[in-house]
């Protein structure tokens, strides 16, 4: 791998937005494993990703990033740790309507480590919808568990929101550097 | 929800009837896993609780990943997948005429001889089909 390559994972629960996301940013038609979902209790929608989602961009400094997306249900836990192996950083999207919205940060927060094996970023969908859980809620509980990570508010549809997500990844990633040079 | 509830009592008990005679009449034969295309068992054969759908689980993925793989190469659909290593095989194959799709996972042993276990694995899953259509 290139030092401008990186390779980033996009997770978070069913329905959060992840191939949305991906496929917002890629610049190739991403590459999508949905198949048909049988669990409308879990979430209302005819499709979910079963693989992976993959993508791929290059950025105007001349770094390339490959986007990878897991699936979002816990049966599928294998291919988070597939997929986060090697990943430079990690993109936790979260759907602030969901009722257990804090405990889906928590879990996937955990799964990738916590912030510490490698960075992570957290994007809130949906947190303006009636009922939803504020942005600060997010941040607070990640506090009270000891961590500060990055949080923004993002509309997944929006090429500019993820952007912002995927910028903000590599300049975490930069200043880790950084530090490990200066130490 | 339950998987009978999910997928219906009738064509789960039929689709286990399926697989008992499978693995019953084909040799080498050591587990099997009739899975939903999003990774629900639907019934299973010689699995150990929890290792079914675990197994579930990943047969959906890989399924979904060859599907991915044969339409970036243009062969349109993948109907099976083969591992195969000194010790074994397994076959993952596509009920793609199934309501909802599925497929189905299968472990056999080095007693198995491919021919005739993919042979068998798809009538199998034609008997299968059939089940989940009517």
């Amino acid at each position: 791998m290139s030092e401008t390559e990186f390779k980033i994972v996009f997770t978070g629960p069913m329905g959060a937005g992840k191939t949305t996301a991906i496929g917002a940013i890629s610049d190739e038609p991403p590459v999508s494993t949905d198949v048909t979902n049988t669990d409308r209790a879990a979430f209302d929608k005819a499709q979910t990703t079963a693989g992976l989602d993959y993508g791929r961009i290059a950025l105007d400094d001349g770094v390339s990033v490959r986007l990878y997306g897991t699936p979002g249900q816990l049966r599928f836990r294998f291919m988070w740790d597939i997929l986060g192996h090697n990943a430079a950083g990690v993109i936790v999207l979260i759907d602030a309507s969901q009722r257990d919205a804090l405990v889906q940060l928590d879990a996937f927060v955990d799964a990738f480590g916590g912030g510490k094996r490698m960075p992570i970023v957290v994007g809130i969908g949906r947190s303006g919808e009636p009922g939803a859980l504020s942005l600060d809620a997010f941040a607070q509980r990640l506090e009270s568990h000891g961590m500060t990570l990055p949080v923004f508010g993002v509309d997944v549809r929006r090429r500019d929101d993820v952007l912002l997500l995927v910028d903000t990844l590599l300049c975490l990633l930069e200043l880790g550097d950084s530090g490990r040079r200066s130490a | 929800m339950t998987t009978s509830q999910r997928f219906g009592r009738v064509a789960t008990g039929v689709a286990q009837k399926h697989l008992d005679a499978f693995a019953q009449t084909t040799p080498g034969v050591v587990s099997a896993v009739l899975l939903s295309a999003d990774g629900f068992e639907v019934a299973s054969l010689q699995v150990g609780k929890g290792g079914a759908a675990r197994l579930a689980a990943m047969g959906s993925s890989l399924s979904a990943i060859g599907s991915a793989i044969a339409k970036e190469a243009g062969i349109v659909e993948c109907n099976r997948m083969i591992i195969e290593s000194d010790s074994g095989t397994i076959v993952i194959m596509t009920i793609a005429e199934a309501r909802p799709p599925m497929s189905l996972a299968v472990i056999a042993s080095d007693a198995s001889m491919l021919g005739q276990l993919l042979w068998a694995a798809k009538n199998c899953c034609n008997a299968i089909a059939r089940a989940f259509r009517e």
